[in-house]
């Protein structure tokens, strides 16, 4: 038989509760026998000793009544004795004496001596085996009688009823515990299933195993097998997107590279030339663009906090970001509003990486917006945070993508303008760095909203 | 010959689509799923090339719903996934060609061309009608064995004809194989490819059909 399991101590489930049933079974065999054994032993010698009784006090009748005749009829009783091999009538020897203990009569094998014994029952152990006898005095004393039975074939007959008693246990048991091995093993048989159909698997059937055939007390293992199934799905499946959407942004550029390079070559119109060769100039742009946005996330991966962290003008920055879209190459055409609580707006980290991050959300907001739009950015001094907002009046983003938002290399607008899916992503990782968090959604007005939450006030958080 | 190209990237769909040009293809541009759907359900192309990763609908639920509906059009699949899942994937979802980026404009029409050639059920790559010959790859025509030189829509034009040898070609079917959207038809631009095709391939090898359009000349007359 397969063993469940090679560690150690912990053997099969199988066997050890065969081995328990059997000892129980076999305890409780030989425990039925030997009780068994006592009680009809027990109820032999009351039997016995009723037996006894009442030939003592029969005896004793005829002895009292009929002294004149006592010589013929002692001869008579003489004769009366059980046989050796019947366990139901076994040898039943007497004596019959007078108030003195002298013998009238007795049978063949009793012994000749006076009749002097207390009346009462009591055993006694002689060289032809051991003998159960019972003394009984006439009321006036007259008379004696003693009666004698064998107490081996009293033995002998409560181990005939013993023996009865457990034979059929003993039949039942191996019947018994064939039945318990076979029930064992049925009731084991969907474990055998599970293990079947958990090594069988391929590594990408990640499905949730069968609950139905398991027994009660096994299915806590697999809802926790299928709870870990579903976490290694998860973990999958997110490497699986990761994948997919790095390599999409990072070969697609290149693609088009390569695609345009081609078009130039073959090209013999001057115009189609140059227009090649300006697209691939965008594509090496862009290119150059992604690295960039790669190298900053590979910087910032390994950072546990912000070094070198001091008070930063968040005011300054704000304004900076959306000095340089204003003014940018060429200019933003979306109106950029800023709202700043009056009073300092002095927070504590790294300037720079702040400035990135505000910088790739009004990039986004810029590039998923008309030109019709406005995009809001906003500061929000809380009792011991601020709260740094970049919203605007677009078309927002569909709420079914929002979980996904700040994942490296996921694009989550439905619109087919130009990203990496690293923005955000950077802009997370940079809150992150400064003890606060990225926080996005869709505006009430329908635009989308991206802020910074937590950001600390002048003070560090921690040194 | 017309192809839809499905694309979101800018840079990317700009590019295939002037190479495709320059191989005297009308292309077609769009850049979602949604609006790749609605052109392939609204007119007839000889081939789509459709990337996976689109906007508002993707490129696999665009071919299934393609082939849910028995549009037999053939598909060329351009992807930046690799793995042998998402190959099997799309070839399963009833992609023709899967391409995977950065890849060869050149290796891009000849998957275009065995998909056309397969779809039209011919065999040979070297199409032949009457003692003329075109050779989709090379793009060079030849009469009775000697080369003649075609222009691109010449060239686009003879390969609509001998693509389709037996079939009658509607001034409208031979239009929009030359033409992609937004392309300026001059009025009378289709009969002087057709004059100058039969200057140099022979003034019968094309008939014209009063009032329905133009056919080869079949063998038998």
């Amino acid at each position: 038989m397969k063993r469940w399991s090679a560690a150690g101590r912990v053997r099969s489930l199988r066997w050890r509760l065969l081995t328990a049933v059997g000892i129980a079974v076999l305890l409780l065999w030989i425990f039925t026998g030997w009780f068994s054994y006592q009680q009809s032993g027990h109820e032999a010698e009351e039997l016995m000793d009723g037996n006894l009784a009442q030939t003592g006090r029969l005896l004793m009748a005829i002895v009292e009544n009929n002294e004149a005749q006592l010589g013929p009829l002692a001869a008579r009783l003489a004769t009366v004795r059980g046989a050796d091999d019947n366990v139901y009538e076994p040898p039943l020897e007497f004596q019959i004496g007078r108030g003195d203990g002298s013998i009238i009569a007795r049978s063949a094998n009793a012994p000749d001596f006076p009749v002097l014994g207390v009346p009462d029952y009591s055993d006694i152990i002689r060289p032809t085996g051991s003998w159960r006898v019972l003394n009984v005095v006439s009321t006036d004393g007259r008379y004696r009688v003693q009666v004698s039975q064998s107490i081996a074939l009293r033995d002998i007959a409560a181990l005939e009823v013993a023996t009865r008693t457990i034979f059929p246990l003993a039949l039942i048991s191996p019947i018994l515990i064939l039945l318990i091995y076979f029930s064992i093993r049925r009731g084991l048989r969907p474990l055998d299933t599970l293990a079947n159909d958990v090594s069988t698997r391929s590594p990408e059937n990640l499905a949730p195993l069968e609950k139905e055939p398991v027994p009660t007390e096994a299915r806590p293992l697999v809802a926790a097998l299928n709870r870990l199934l579903a976490r290694l799905g998860r973990t999958l499946e997110n490497e699986r997107r990761f994948t997919a959407d790095a390599a999409h942004e990072l070969r697609t550029p290149l693609a088009a590279i390569k695609v345009q390079t081609q078009v130039a070559r073959r090209s013999r119109d001057a115009t189609v030339r140059d227009h090649a060769l300006s697209q691939i100039e965008s594509g090496v742009d862009r290119a150059t663009h992604l690295v960039e946005q790669l190298l900053r996330l590979a910087r910032l991966d390994p950072l546990k906090s912000v070094e070198g962290a001091a008070p930063i003008d968040l005011r300054a920055i704000l304004a900076e970001a959306a000095g340089r879209a204003r003014n940018g190459n060429p200019p933003v055409a979306q109106t950029i509003i800023e709202t700043y609580p009056p009073g300092d707006l002095i927070s504590h980290g790294d300037a720079d990486l702040i400035g990135i991050a505000i910088r790739n959300l009004l990039d986004n907001a810029i590039r998923y917006t008309q030109p019709e739009h406005t995009v809001w950015l906003e500061v929000k001094a809380g009792a011991d945070a601020y709260t740094l907002s970049v919203r605007d009046n677009g078309p927002g983003v569909p709420p079914a993508t929002l979980p996904r938002l700040g994942e490296r290399f996921y694009r989550g607008r439905e619109s087919s303008a130009e990203g990496n899916g690293l923005g955000l992503a950077i802009v997370a990782r940079v809150a992150e760095l400064h003890g606060a968090r990225l926080e996005t959604g869709n505006a009430e007005d329908g635009g989308f909203v991206a802020s910074l939450c937590g950001l600390p006030l002048s003070q560090p958080a921690t040194a | 010959m017309r192809i839809l190209l499905v694309e979101d990237d800018k840079l990317l769909g700009d590019g295939i689509r002037a190479g495709l040009m320059l191989a005297s293809y009308a292309v077609d541009w769009v850049r979602d799923g949604e609006m790749a759907l609605r052109a392939l359900t609204d007119h007839s192309y000889d081939a789509c090339i459709l990337d996976i990763g689109l906007p508002k609908m993707d490129g696999i639920s665009v071919l299934r719903e393609l082939r849910q509906h028995n549009n037999r059009t053939p598909v060329i699949v351009l992807t930046a996934r690799d793995t042998k899942t998402d190959k099997i994937i799309g070839l399963d979802s009833g992609a023709d060609h899967y391409l995977t980026k950065p890849f060869d404009l050149g290796e891009l029409e000849a998957h275009i061309r065995a998909v056309v050639r397969r779809a039209g059920d011919v065999a040979q790559p070297l199409l032949v009608h009457r003692g003329v010959t075109l050779d989709p790859a090379s793009k060079l025509a030849g009469v009775d064995g000697k080369p003649v030189s075609l222009s691109g829509r010449e060239y686009a034009l003879l390969l609509d004809f001998m693509s389709h040898p037996d079939h009658l070609r509607s001034r409208a079917q031979l239009e929009e194989s030359l033409y992609a959207w937004g392309e300026e038809v001059e009025s009378n631009a289709l009969e002087v490819y057709i004059h100058h095709l039969r200057k140099k391939l022979g003034s019968d090898f094309i008939q014209t059909v009063r009032g329905l359009g133009y056919r080869l000349r079949s063998d038998g007359k």
